[in-house]
């Protein structure tokens, strides 16, 4: 057995996991494509945690015959790393299911079911609107929402929604949430959990502005800007409306070389940790 | 395996929930409207001008709203008189808000998709400039 690909394993599993994260965040070029762009971070994330799980065990592979010790250790660091992970999963997925149930029963009481669109309409002024994802989904606007926009603003924002709760944007954003609470604190990147919100963002108004063209859309970005509190903003996050608009303007543009290009990213991170640990034992 | 639950019949099931969805909203409106410690009677009173209901089902509707915590309830001989735990200003308040309170805001994020949620409004001025942008990209 060869000590070298192990070694690029454990730098991999680093790399993915801590460095990966940084570098991609800032690359504001990934938004242009939204779909691949998503891909390449699904790929990273499951790539780094298979990556992590498995170099330990690899790494004492070679020598658990003379040291059997290590070899127990190692394989409890990773038995450590998994239960981290499944115990993620469970907090997590038990919170948010708990928060949606809590915050659609609130929902339910109170809003009215408008009759043509089929969604929830709460008695406010300020603008709002979110979607509540899962098996009794809805789709919540405020009065002040309404109010906002105009008849075409409305449908495209509602497809907007529609597009989260039909592709199931909020299983994604789980996945991340998931891994992201099973680093330790102190490796979290915050920066690319509030990037991969955007690229589904991003995402949903790609669906939005192909059902109900790019102006309608544009319009609702500006009419509920500044339609949440601020105060909770996050890096990467802040006039996002801004960010939004311009991604819109740049949908007009095909980009199949630079899709193409994110995808065999995605596609080559996945690949890398599976031929180093064949090619290591 | 029994599915004795009444939601469980997929042809059911949305007619099913919505009138019990119906029933719910309108038995908080009456908390609310109304003032606080409701008996059931008083409840079943109120709602009976438009719909007819029996005692037991409006007696389970307050049980689900007091489980869910939309009620709370307190004990009066051998029944129970419920009051909203909440005002409805309050309940639209907290249902409009992203929840930048107890809970992780990481968490907060996955739970709803806002529109346009957790960043500081831009500039209209830049905003103008983006959609200008857009008007021209997409002719």
């Amino acid at each position: 057995m060869d000590a070298l690909p192990v070694l690029a394993l454990v730098l991999l599993a680093l790399t993915l996991t801590v460095v990966a994260p940084r570098a991609m965040s800032p690359q504001t070029s990934f938004r242009l494509c939204p779909g691949a762009a998503l891909l390449a971070w699904q790929s990273v994330t499951v790539s780094g945690v298979c990556a992590a799980l498995v170099s330990a065990p690899l790494a004492a592979w070679g020598i658990r015959q003379d040291h059997e010790g290590v070899w127990w250790a190692a394989t409890a660091l990773s038995g450590a790393m998994l239960a981290r992970l499944l115990l993620s999963g469970h907090r997590v997925g038990t919170g948010l299911r708990t928060l949606r149930r809590r915050h659609r029963d609130q929902v339910d009481v109170l809003a009215r079911i408008d009759e043509q669109t089929g969604v929830s309409v709460l008695d406010h002024a300020s603008p709002t609107a979110y979607c509540l994802p899962g098996r009794r989904r809805r789709i919540v606007l405020s009065r002040g929402a309404l109010e906002a926009l105009d008849e075409s603003e409305t449908a495209a924002l509602l497809a907007h929604e529609r597009a989260h709760l039909r592709a199931r944007h909020d299983i994604i954003l789980e996945f991340f949430t998931v891994v992201h609470h099973a680093v330790p604190r102190p490796l979290r990147c915050e920066t690319a959990l509030a990037e991969t919100h955007l690229l589904i963002e991003a995402l949903a108004d790609r669906a939005a502005l192909r059902r109900c063209g790019a102006r309608p859309l544009a319009g609702a970005l500006v009419a509920m800007n500044g339609s949440t509190p601020p105060g909770a903003t996050l890096a990467g996050g802040s006039d996002q409306a801004r960010v939004r608009l311009l991604l819109i303007a740049d949908a007009a543009t095909r980009r199949p070389g630079r899709a193409a290009l994110i995808y065999s990213f995605a596609l080559g991170v996945l690949a890398l940790p599976v031929a180093l640990a064949v090619v290591s034992l | 395996m029994l599915h004795s639950d009444a939601t469980y019949d997929p042809g059911m099931s949305t007619t099913r929930s919505r009138d019990l969805g119906d029933l719910e909203r309108a038995v908080m409106t009456v908390l609310w409207d109304h003032g606080p410690d409701q008996s059931v009677r008083e409840v079943m009173h109120e709602l009976n001008d438009s719909r007819n209901l029996a005692y037991t089902t409006v007696m389970t509707v307050l049980d689900r709203l007091s489980k869910k915590g939309l009620a709370q309830r307190r004990r009066d001989g051998r029944a129970f008189r419920y009051t909203a735990a909440s005002t409805r200003e309050e309940l639209t308040a907290a249902s409009m808000r992203s929840g930048l309170e107890t809970l992780d805001t990481g968490d907060r994020r996955a739970a709803m998709l806002h529109f346009l949620g957790q960043s500081d409004p831009a500039e209209l001025a830049d905003l103008r400039e983006a959609l200008a942008e857009v008007e021209r990209r997409h002719r």
